[in-house]
């Protein structure tokens, strides 16, 4: 637990006025560099977690906490958000709620946080500038950012965070309101993103092909419990054992399709990506 | 985004904000300050017009003040003439007099709409309100109330865009939009609430990616922008708050007008 980034411990939480826990006594160790995703159904507590792991609950979302929740050096339970938001950044789903409003330009939008963070002005613009070019937006530095596609808006709200060079980087649903090339476009620069291995990346998603091929390790939440830890391929083939509500991708599905019909063998492992499809075929 | 296309000239560019917002309130304060109509409207061309020329923006700071205004200037003229009494009867309608001293009060107060209205309207063509910002929270104005006037300020287009949304949602399920003002009306009633209830979502959401970049972190600030500023310009403004302050003295001492 020393070496995580991320430690959670007995992590239970209930928001104010409602009458079962959203979270429940959850534990979690994810160590620097790591990709994991989050999946689960609708309120199974993906969000929660999210806003746990970035100090939102329970500063911003007030209810009940126990356990502790440590995230690159920082107890979160204590550390107010805005003391937070240099080590720990937060992408979520809606785009355009995510354009501060206080800037004109995409390049300023991107300096903002930096200037938050009082950081040295001779460095804004090539911080900035840099984290336009590993989003794609370097040509659109001078473009009001509601001028602006949902695709182009979410990867600003990406750039603004990665400006801020947080050690940890959770996303909540960030392709949710994009179309097939705007979710290409954003799991393009997060792969760009973890290259570096210096940033740890919580991503939740309901697209399962896009997070199975993408993450190293999935978790799976199911009414606020951890219910399987590892590696995509293995923890999305016990989610088809169960009521989790998690799903499947086509490739799972066309395999279980064809061992319902004596095409595969019975102890084949299932497939998750097309790779891994194309595998079990040959 | 407003103002955000527009171009500027440069040399309103290279005003810095707090002299752009002194200039108008100046202008302002000239406006409520003098006594008569002309007064009032020699602030208006003298002051406001020039600045708007050499902004190029002059057509369509015209255009901005003529719209807004007539309909509050022609309610003034019929108001102010049939209902302030005084000597000078211009003509009759009816049992009603129509008088000079009415006519020229609704004169005055036009006039100071129009001073009112033109150095808000010049502010907006030659400020941008993030840059109005920086100035004023570089002079100690809370971070918290700068980014309140400057999104208030770009919250109009929002909303409206918002509210196209929702209609063209309503419309879709079957929502008369258009026709006679009573159809009109009714339809803003299904309008007012989820446009109220998606502002309020909005509202948390943006408090969250605020916060994201460390909007409410104690501490210094640094700036992409580097306001350009200058000793003219700073003479300037104490000149403009001096100006400002001797209208106000003169105006309640030794005018006393209404």
């Amino acid at each position: 637990m020393e070496s995580a980034v991320i430690a959670v411990s007995g992590l239970r939480f209930r928001y104010a006025g409602a009458e079962q826990d959203a979270l429940q006594g959850l534990d979690l160790s994810i160590g620097e560099g790591e990709l994991v995703g989050v999946a689960g159904a609708n309120e199974s507590g993906k969000s929660t977690l999210c806003y746990a792991l970035t100090g939102y609950v329970p500063h911003f979302f007030s209810g009940t906490l126990v356990g502790s929740v440590s995230i690159a050096g920082h107890d979160v339970t204590r550390t107010p958000v805005s003391l937070l938001a240099a080590d720990i950044g937060l992408v979520f789903h809606n785009p355009f709620n995510q354009i501060s409003g206080a800037r004109t330009t995409v390049l300023e939008e991107v300096a903002f946080g930096l200037e938050n963070l009082g950081v040295e002005q001779a460095l804004l613009r090539p911080r900035s500038m840099q984290a336009l070019r590993a989003t794609g937006l370097d040509d659109l530095a001078d473009r009001s950012p509601y001028t602006l596609s949902g695709g182009e808006q979410q990867r600003l709200a990406i750039a603004a965070v990665m400006a801020m060079q947080p050690k940890v980087l959770v996303l909540d649903e960030p392709t949710s309101q994009l179309d097939p090339a705007g979710t290409r476009a954003i799991f393009e620069v997060l792969r760009r993103l973890a290259r570096d291995g210096r940033t740890t990346i919580v991503l939740t998603e309901h697209k399962l092909g896009w997070l199975a091929a993408f993450v190293d390790r999935l978790i799976v939440l199911h009414t606020g419990r951890l219910v399987a830890d590892g590696p995509p391929r293995d923890v999305l083939a016990e989610a088809v054992e169960h009521t989790w509500g998690v799903g499947a991708t086509r490739y799972t599905r066309a395999a279980l399709a064809a061992r319902r019909q004596g095409q595969l063998a019975a102890g084949t492992r299932l497939p998750v990506t097309l790779e891994q499809a194309l595998e079990v075929l040959r | 985004m407003t103002g955000d296309g527009s171009a500027r000239s440069d040399a309103a560019l290279r005003l810095h904000p707090l002299t752009s917002l002194g200039f108008n309130l100046l202008a302002v304060v000239a406006g409520a300050s003098l006594p008569s109509a002309p007064l009032v409207l020699a602030v208006f061309l003298g002051l406001l017009v020039p600045m708007a020329a050499l902004a190029r923006r002059l057509g369509a700071f015209l255009r901005t003040c003529a719209r807004v205004l007539w309909p509050f200037v022609v309610s003034l003229v019929l108001i102010q003439g049939f209902f302030t009494p005084g000597p000078s009867v211009l003509f009759r309608l009816g049992p009603f007099n129509y008088t000079l001293q009415g006519l020229e009060v609704a004169l005055l107060f036009s006039a100071r709409l129009l001073v009112g209205l033109g150095a808000a309207t010049l502010l907006m063509f030659i400020t941008r309100p993030d840059a109005l910002m920086r100035a004023l929270v570089e002079r100690g104005l809370p971070n918290q109330i700068a980014y309140i006037v400057v999104t208030t300020l770009q919250i109009v287009p929002t909303f409206q865009a918002r509210a196209h949304a929702i209609l063209d949602a309503q419309r879709s399920r079957g929502l008369e939009t258009e026709g006679p003002l009573p159809v009109r009306l009714r339809a803003f009633v299904p309008l007012v609430g989820p446009l109220i209830l998606s502002s309020l979502m909005e509202i948390e959401e943006r408090a969250i990616a605020l916060e994201a970049r460390a909007f409410n972190r104690p501490g210094r600030r640094t700036s992409l922008v580097t306001l350009a500023d200058s000793r003219l310009q700073a003479l300037a403004r104490w000149l403009m708050l001096l100006a400002a302050l001797a209208l106000i003295v003169v105006r309640f001492i030794l005018w006393r007008a209404p």
